[in-house]
């Protein structure tokens, strides 16, 4: 059986919570695999939001590419198999050239074999956003999703505003407010850089689920931003591992 | 009817999502007809207001273009203007075809054959005057910019594209491709359920994407062959084609003589009752116009509510609903910004 590549990784959670993270925004997702590693870059279907995602092969337990390969995969399906596997339960995943399937086996307790297809690899390829940032805030990912939720309580969206020494979330509804303050220097703000006072809106929606997702493979995250100008979110990875968001801002008109 | 490229053109099946905030050139033409034929009530009669006037096309119009709207899409509705002269023999056999179903529909409705009847009713679909000023007056009111092309709307469509003013022509045709349209959808306007023809079933309709270049690269065609290959398997200004030739065998053909003229003299039936030369002529230079502003504005609730329910007899509830859902995604188009703007 000639296989395009064979890997393993040792945890099965951390396949699990990056499958999720990624399925946050798109359904299909094309891998680009090489002797260096696996990357996606991929925009959401509204193209409001982008994720850049890399893992040099250092992430596995066990890589082999046997030819540079692009593969793509419905997201959510693999999902569910790996919410199957235990949390610390190895996984290996291999490409049969022939069949174009997918073979996904996890060993634990017992041993499961499964399948699934490959889909068409998109060829488009996604550039990154050219951004100069005035703002750059090191937040935990804790305290970042507790912002967030606060500000959900009283609207769809969120104007993200920071100056010298604090980063304020702001969200205004139709009836109610919500002013979350965090300090620089502060338990939850690690650190700020701001070069020019900013502030941008962005919907809470795609934010809280991109957040909550991606903390589960994060404890640190930066987010860089300028005045109406997209948010970059950079979820600080082991191993050289990279999890980037982008999310485009919204006018506000009212 | 629209050139038959079916057979020869790759699609791709897409979701209404992906067209989120894009810019759309409708046919619109091809849109209310498709609204006119589908929106009946089971026996085959159109919707109609208490004085008997026609609504069905009205009903398509604010309902499901305030479906596309929620979803971010941002349509531009064209209209045909005076056909070219050469299409007269097509708007013959059409009136025909519309002639002998209507009576048709009358038997079957006379006989009590309710599937019948509905069949042969979806084949009677006129576009009269008043219904095209109707829908111009509900789109102004809707706040959706409308252009009235001076000759073939899917020539115009396929100008806007070609400009950038549009990413996508919609039509069910084809058509759109040979006026030098890049991106084409299918199924737009009607995408969702939809009833199979003459049986009690519904099926999902998605939208398909067709690419100009795509059509050509597969097909190893250029565009002026692709032309070509149009005429000899018949357009709306030579119905009929060439006697016997369908798509693959026309483009078979074209590849293997380079175009039309060429192929002409090694064909049986090379006896054509059209000008082939004004038809290409048609397609690579059709009457279009610059005249035209794009400009998206706040929708008119009450004055659609009293055009479509005092005029035009609507339900006030089901109107209000889809104004909520149009004004909500109108604001949400003027407001959400995608990430391409930053690529550049």
């Amino acid at each position: 059986m000639n296989q395009i590549f064979k890997l393993k990784i040792s945890e099965a959670k951390l396949l699990r919570d990056m499958a999720n993270a990624i399925s946050i925004l798109i359904d299909e997702a094309t891998f680009k695999i090489d002797e260096e590693g696996l990357k996606l870059r991929a925009m959401d279907p509204s193209r409001v939001a982008m994720i850049d995602f890399e893992w040099p092969k250092t992430i596995f337990e066990e890589y082999e590419c046997v030819s540079p390969s692009k593969i793509c995969i419905n997201i959510s399906e693999l999902l569910k198999l790996l919410r199957r596997a235990g949390k610390s339960e190895a996984v290996n995943l291999s490409l049969d050239e022939k069949t174009g399937q997918l073979q996904i086996v996890v060993t634990g307790k017992y041993k499961r074999s499964f399948t699934m297809p490959t889909l068409e690899a998109v060829e488009e390829e996604v550039p990154t956003p050219k951004i100069d940032f005035n703002v750059k805030a090191k937040t935990t990912t804790q305290g970042l999703s507790q912002a967030i939720d606060d500000a959900q309580l009283v609207s769809d969206h969120v104007r993200i505003e920071a100056d010298s020494d604090k980063l304020l979330f702001i969200a205004s509804g139709d009836l109610m407010g919500a002013k979350i303050t965090l300090q620089k220097g502060s338990e939850t703000l690690l650190d700020l850089e701001t070069k020019e006072a900013s502030k941008a809106t962005f919907s809470l929606s795609y934010l809280s689920e991109i957040i909550k997702a991606a903390s589960a493979t994060s404890e640190i995250a930066t987010l860089e931003f300028s005045t109406d100008m997209p948010i970059r979110i950079d979820f600080q990875q082991a191993k050289q591992g990279k999890l980037i968001f982008f999310l485009a801002p919204r006018i506000e008109t009212d | 009817m629209g050139v038959k490229l079916q057979q020869i053109v790759p699609k791709t099946s897409i979701k209404l999502e992906n067209l989120s905030g894009k810019i759309i050139a409708v046919d619109a033409y091809n849109a209310l007809y498709q609204f006119l034929s589908i929106i009946r009530q089971p026996n085959g009669t159109p919707l109609k207001n208490n004085s008997g006037k026609v609504t069905s096309h009205l009903a398509g119009l604010l309902y499901r273009t305030s479906n596309l709207i929620e979803l971010g899409i941002k349509p531009i509705f064209i209209f045909d203007g005076n056909p070219p002269i050469l299409k007269k023999t097509e708007i013959e056999r059409r009136t025909k075809i519309k002639d002998e179903a209507l009576a048709k529909y009358e038997k079957a409705l006379e006989e009590g054959k309710m599937e019948e009847a509905r069949k042969y009713a979806q084949a009677t679909s006129r576009l009269k005057d008043y219904m095209i000023s109707d829908s111009k007056k509900l789109l102004s009111l809707m706040g959706l910019p409308w252009i009235q092309a001076p000759s073939e709307g899917e020539a115009q469509a396929a100008y806007l594209v070609k400009k950038g003013d549009a990413e996508y022509c919609s039509s069910q045709d084809y058509d759109s491709l040979l006026f030098g349209a890049s991106k084409l959808v299918r199924n737009m306007t009607i995408s969702g359920k939809r009833k199979v023809a003459r049986k009690n079933i519904y099926i999902n309709i998605n939208p398909e994407l067709v690419e100009l270049k795509k059509t050509l690269e597969e097909n190893k065609i250029t565009f002026e062959q692709l032309i070509d290959l149009s005429i000899l398997i018949g357009t709306d200004y030579n119905p009929n084609g060439v006697k016997g030739l369908g798509a693959k065998t026309a483009l078979k053909l074209i590849k293997e003589y380079g175009s039309f003229e060429r192929v002409l003299p090694h064909l049986k039936n090379n006896q054509i009752q059209f000008e082939y030369k004004k038809i290409q002529e048609l397609f690579l230079n059709p009457e279009i116009t610059d005249d035209y502003l794009l400009e998206w504005k706040d929708v008119d609730f009450e004055d659609i509510v009293d055009f479509l329910c005092l005029e035009k007899d609507f339900s006030e509830s089901r109107v209000r609903k889809a104004l909520n859902k149009l004004q909500k995604g109108t604001k949400e188009s003027r407001e959400k910004m995608t990430l391409e703007k930053w690529f550049k």
